[in-house]
């Protein structure tokens, strides 16, 4: 072991010890998405007549492939899933990969940890090493666990493993992508935002050449089109793992090089001078300012949400023909073949109704997270009334998933009313009812965060519920009792009826509950941290 | 009563769950004063000074600051009083001026002149990014947010922590021109050389209650000086009854004397013949010392 490697073996034990356990949500998820593939299609879609359908809807929806890339092979479970999850366990992989390199990296030197390490024995490398060492590991962890467990729960083994492998090479590809910007970025935030932003921008690339019909040679210009290529059920072809591998050295060997030439805590791009004025005064302009760059980020996110709805509605008649469980779920509440579309648009929005509450859930957990840091309290110490923080960020909690139910909304209408045939205004109208409930699934967080934070998890509950219950509830035949527990269960179906809008009223009074629960607590506690 | 204090708290209780962080604390900060107040890691001082900002709910006690209690009336209050945290947070994404101006319009607005001033003096970078700044200068971004406005409280928990000499010398001219300018101060700290230069009166705390109050001078009264003096004549053991610890060597006494009792003692010993003497003065380090001590007993009996 050469000198500059030293100390990496024990660094690289206690970074699994203590750090390890970072990359298990990724791997669980990775798993949860390949295993529930094969558990679900028979199921959902049984005949090869359902299944020549959903080919077709997706044949005719770019935007589907656009994320989703081509979809070789629908006739067999194991082909399904090489669909669903290729791209989207890739995804996972690679990110948890990229967190797990810059935090033990460029993170650590941040912090102020690395300057412990590296001034005991351990060589210039060590670090490094030791934190793509551990991505490495993770990848290989995420691939395998995600293969077997999916061979396990009825996909053919050599498919499943090789799909596994796909995500294991693309997390072994984007450990050494971060291992490299990790030392291009002076602070862990620019080398991440290096990182995701390459894998973002060739993941839109093979999406992009793929719907377009590009040229084959333009498949081997994008190490991401490489693990497409393998084929998984649909030729099994393990060769495109060479490539991954060679990559993921010649960027490693470029890494270390980089990192043996530049000083401690510095980097390449070296930060310019922000602001020396503020114009941030209001505990309101605060709580924008402070989620500025997940507002934006969701606004996309719900702009694609919104076009790949739109284009998948304009297909709903493929998708629901036959008695598939897909058409019990996104049809649930249709007593007629005339009630179909209605039935699917609530349903659809409803769904984008429970992705918006996401980001509002997530506005009033960074409240949390402002207080442990001790950011909230110098805050406070100024002349701000708590209500009125805790009313700015409340206000943008219920504010942003409006907004984007409605950017999703409009897209949807935009692009599928004419084939639902149902008039523009009403399909609006249906996203504009559906936001009532949004609030509803939001204010629970409200609730926990103002009154009871330690149990900052149960801010998911509002959102958690409501999609179980749109989801499972239809296909399990739940009694109503039970499915009216979602809020979004209350959400009037604008096209057939015109006096379901009590069950508004219902719902707007347990946020109202919520709400007074959240703002009552968040005045009478103490703060924490 | 409030006309003249600052600060006036009563036996406060706070316990978090089953830990009583607060046991009867009795503090009283006059007017236009800078208040020491002293005491070892983990003894309450940070939860003493959240709960006078009305940050933490009293358990039990009257307290009032600047005439208003601090729970009911938090917003009114803080208009009037600044504030430094010992551990500065900063928004890793905001720049060291953008956060000055977020924490100085939030109280209510800044002196610009005083602002740059300021920063001048204390030779912050107000464009670098919260997570660049080292922990002093994190310091000196609070310090100037607190300072920057004119306002007649500051409540300063342990504001020097990671500033440099040079540093800790800008503060102290500082809160002394907050001093002439009116304004009160608590200076919470666990060192005693900053709190010796400013304060007026000093208040020791320990296991969540007073256990030392009163100026610099009454807290060196408590103190004990050493005596070292050469004699001509050696003294029987019953004609020393002003000193303790007393070890005749010869002509050669070693012994120490209460800082009130000094003049008595000198008195004493003249009959014997004084041929060298040395009198090393009362440090309060002696005395800060066995307060923080574990042995010694918290509850000292008082003049």
């Amino acid at each position: 072991m050469s000198n500059a490697l030293t100390g990496t073996g024990p660094l690289l034990r206690a970074t699994l010890r203590f750090d390890g356990r970072s990359f298990v949500p990724w791997i669980l998820i990775a798993t949860a998405l390949s295993a529930s593939s094969v558990l679900v299609y028979p199921w959902v879609f049984p005949t090869q007549q359902d299944r020549l359908g959903l080919a077709l809807a997706i044949g005719s929806n770019p935007a589907l492939g656009l994320i989703f890339g081509p979809a070789y092979d629908l006739s067999t479970d194991d082909g399904f899933n090489a669909w669903r999850s290729l791209a989207l366990g890739g995804f996972l992989a690679a990110l948890g990969s990229i967190f797990t390199v810059t935090r033990s990296s460029r993170g650590q030197e941040d912090s102020g940890q690395a300057e412990l390490l590296a001034s005991g024995v351990l060589g210039r490398s060590s670090r490094l090493l030791a934190g793509v060492g551990l991505a490495l590991i993770g990848s290989v962890a995420l691939g395998g666990v995600a293969g077997v467990v999916t061979s396990w729960c009825g996909g053919g083994w050599n498919a499943s493993l090789l799909l596994g492998a796909t995500f294991a090479a693309t997390g072994w590809m984007f450990a050494a992508v971060a291992a490299v910007t990790a030392q291009l970025g002076s602070d862990a935030r620019t080398a991440n935002s290096l990182a995701v932003g390459t894998f973002g921008a060739l993941f839109l690339l093979r999406g992009f050449l793929y719907s377009v019909e590009a040229p084959d040679w333009t498949s081997w210009i994008n190490p991401l089109s490489w693990m497409t290529e393998t084929r998984p059920a649909s030729g099994n072809h393990w060769w495109p793992l060479v490539p991954a591998m060679a990559l993921t050295l010649v960027l490693l060997g470029i890494a270390f090089l980089l990192q043996s030439r530049r000083d401690f805590g510095q980097g390449a791009i070296v930060p310019g001078p922000g602001p020396a004025r503020g114009r941030v005064g209001t505990p309101w302009s605060l709580a924008v300012r402070l989620n500025r760059a997940p507002l934006l980020t969701w606004a996309v996110a719900f702009m694609m949400i919104g076009v790949v709805f739109g284009f998948f509605s304009r297909s709903f008649k493929d998708i629901l023909s036959g008695d598939s469980a897909a058409a019990s779920v996104l049809a649930s509440g249709a007593a007629t073949p005339d009630g179909l579309a209605p039935a699917f648009l609530v349903t659809i929005l409803s769904l984008v109704g429970i992705l918006a509450a996401i980001p509002g859930v997530q506005i009033l957990q960074k409240v949390r997270i402002e207080e442990l840091a001790g950011r909230l309290e110098p805050v406070l110490a100024a002349a701000v009334p708590r209500s009125r923080y805790f009313t700015a960020n409340v206000m943008l909690a219920l504010a942003t998933p409006t907004i984007y139910l409605l950017l999703a909304g409009a897209a949807i209408t935009a692009l599928a009313s004419g084939d639902l045939g149902i008039d523009a205004g009403k399909v609006l109208l249906q996203a504009v009812v559906t936001v009532p409930a949004v609030w509803t699934a939001t204010a629970v967080s409200v609730a926990v965060v103002g009154a009871r934070p330690q149990v900052v998890i149960a801010s998911w509950a509002g959102v958690f519920i409501s999609f179980v219950l749109t989801l499972l509830g239809p296909t399990f035949r739940l009694w109503d009792w039970v499915l009216a527990i979602s809020p979004f269960w209350h959400v009037p179906n604008v096209s057939v009826d015109d006096g379901g809008w009590s069950g508004l009223a219902g719902i707007s009074a347990v946020t109202a509950v919520f709400l007074l629960i959240g703002f009552t607590g968040f005045r009478r506690r103490d703060l924490d941290g | 009563m409030s006309a003249e204090l600052a600060i006036s708290v009563q036996g406060l209780e706070k316990a978090f769950g089953r830990f009583q962080a607060l046991n009867g604390l009795n503090l009283q900060v006059q007017r236009g004063q800078v208040h020491g107040f002293l005491g070892p890691n983990g003894a309450g001082k940070s939860t003493t000074i959240r709960v006078l900002l009305g940050l933490l709910k009293a358990d039990g006690g009257d307290l009032h600051v600047l005439g208003k209690d601090p729970w009911r009336e938090a917003v009114p209050l803080h208009r009037r009083l600044a504030y430094v945290p010992g551990d500065v947070a900063l928004w890793p994404g905001m720049t060291g001026g953008e956060a000055i101006d977020l924490l100085g319009s939030l109280r209510g607005g800044l002196d610009e002149g005083r602002r740059a001033e300021l920063i001048q003096r204390f030779e912050l970078d107000p464009a670098k990014r919260g997570r660049q700044y080292s922990k002093g200068n994190r310091q000196k971004v609070a310090i100037v947010a607190a300072l920057a406005s004119d306002v007649e409280l500051l409540i300063l928990d342990e504001p020097t922590s990671g500033l440099d000499p040079l540093m800790e010398n800008v503060f102290q001219e500082v809160i002394g021109e907050a001093k002439q300018r009116g304004a009160t101060v608590l200076l919470s700290s666990h060192i005693l050389a900053e709190v010796e230069t400013l304060a007026d009166r000093v208040s020791i705390i320990r296991d969540g209650r007073i256990v030392e109050e009163g100026t610099l001078a009454e807290l060196r009264g408590h103190t004990t000086a050493a005596v070292h003096a050469t004699l001509e004549r050696n003294p029987q053991p019953g004609q020393l009854t002003a000193f303790g610890d007393v070890h005749l060597d010869g002509g050669k006494l070693t012994a120490v004397v209460e800082s009130a009792r000094v003049g008595e003692a000198m008195a004493a010993l003249t009959p014997f013949g004084i041929t060298s003497l040395t009198v090393e003065p009362p440090s309060l380090e002696s005395l800060f010392l066995r307060l923080y001590d574990d042995d010694t007993p918290s509850t000292r009996a008082r003049p």
